[in-house]
């Protein structure tokens, strides 16, 4: 805080992301603004800002609707089809891109499972030591890469 | 970006939503670009890659081409 009505907002935001995306490595969960105030004993409005700059640069997605954290990318705040299991422990992407960028933020072995986009038939990804060691079925990116943050939810 | 279990499964969806064919990677490809982006996500020093950085590593992936430009639409 740089006086009682106001703080660094640039700092705040620094000492959330590292909160935020320590907390979703270690734990699989996100957690939302409210928590992430009482764990850096920060005002509430505060923390919400700082996720607010985090997410105009990108750094993570909000919620449409409600301003909730959706996305600490790779890790996604709420139960997807892109599961991914590692050091028991389990993790949700967005995608397809996320779930294999979970393993690799990590630096951890992992078993990802992802349904066909087409016919939902579950396939199964293995991350071991770094490599991809077993693998099935062909990425689609939808989307030209130039218009991949018009609407990130459907790349 | 979402994974199929083959190519024609990305065809009957693409024609099913009246969508354009994208692009496609093999899974080794998706590790590849997925562990370049993400690798140093978690680390207090991380900080966003700039353009630069971001196409040598669509090009390292071996994504080239129009659909994989990052500089105009």
């Amino acid at each position: 805080m740089t006086d009682a009505g106001s703080f660094d907002l640039e700092a705040l935001a620094r000492e959330v992301r590292i909160h935020l995306f320590r907390e979703a490595a270690e734990t699989g969960r996100v957690p939302q603004p409210p928590e992430i105030a009482a764990e850096l004993h920060r005002p509430e409005e505060a923390v919400v800002a700082a996720v607010k700059q985090l997410a105009a640069a990108k750094v993570l997605i909000l919620a449409p609707n409600d301003g909730t954290i959706w996305a600490a990318n790779p890790f996604c705040a709420v139960p997807s089809g892109f599961r991914v299991v590692a050091d028991a422990k389990t993790y949700w992407g967005i995608c397809i891109w996320d779930a294999l960028g979970i393993p690799a933020a990590l630096g951890k072995d992992a078993v990802i499972s992802a349904p066909c986009g087409d016919c939902g038939e579950p396939l199964r990804l293995e991350v071991r030591q770094g490599s991809l060691r077993r693998s099935e079925g062909v990425i689609h990116f939808a989307v030209p890469a130039h218009h991949w943050w018009d609407n990130i939810a459907f790349t | 970006m979402l994974l199929f279990r083959s190519e024609e499964h990305i065809e009957r969806w693409s024609r099913a939503r009246e969508l354009p064919r994208g692009a496609t990677l093999t899974p080794e490809q998706g590790w590849r670009l997925a562990h370049g982006w993400y690798r140093n996500k978690t680390r207090a020093d991380w900080r966003r890659h700039t353009l630069e950085e971001t196409e040598a590593l669509l090009a390292e992936v071996g994504l080239t081409g129009p659909f994989w430009n990052l500089r105009d639409g």
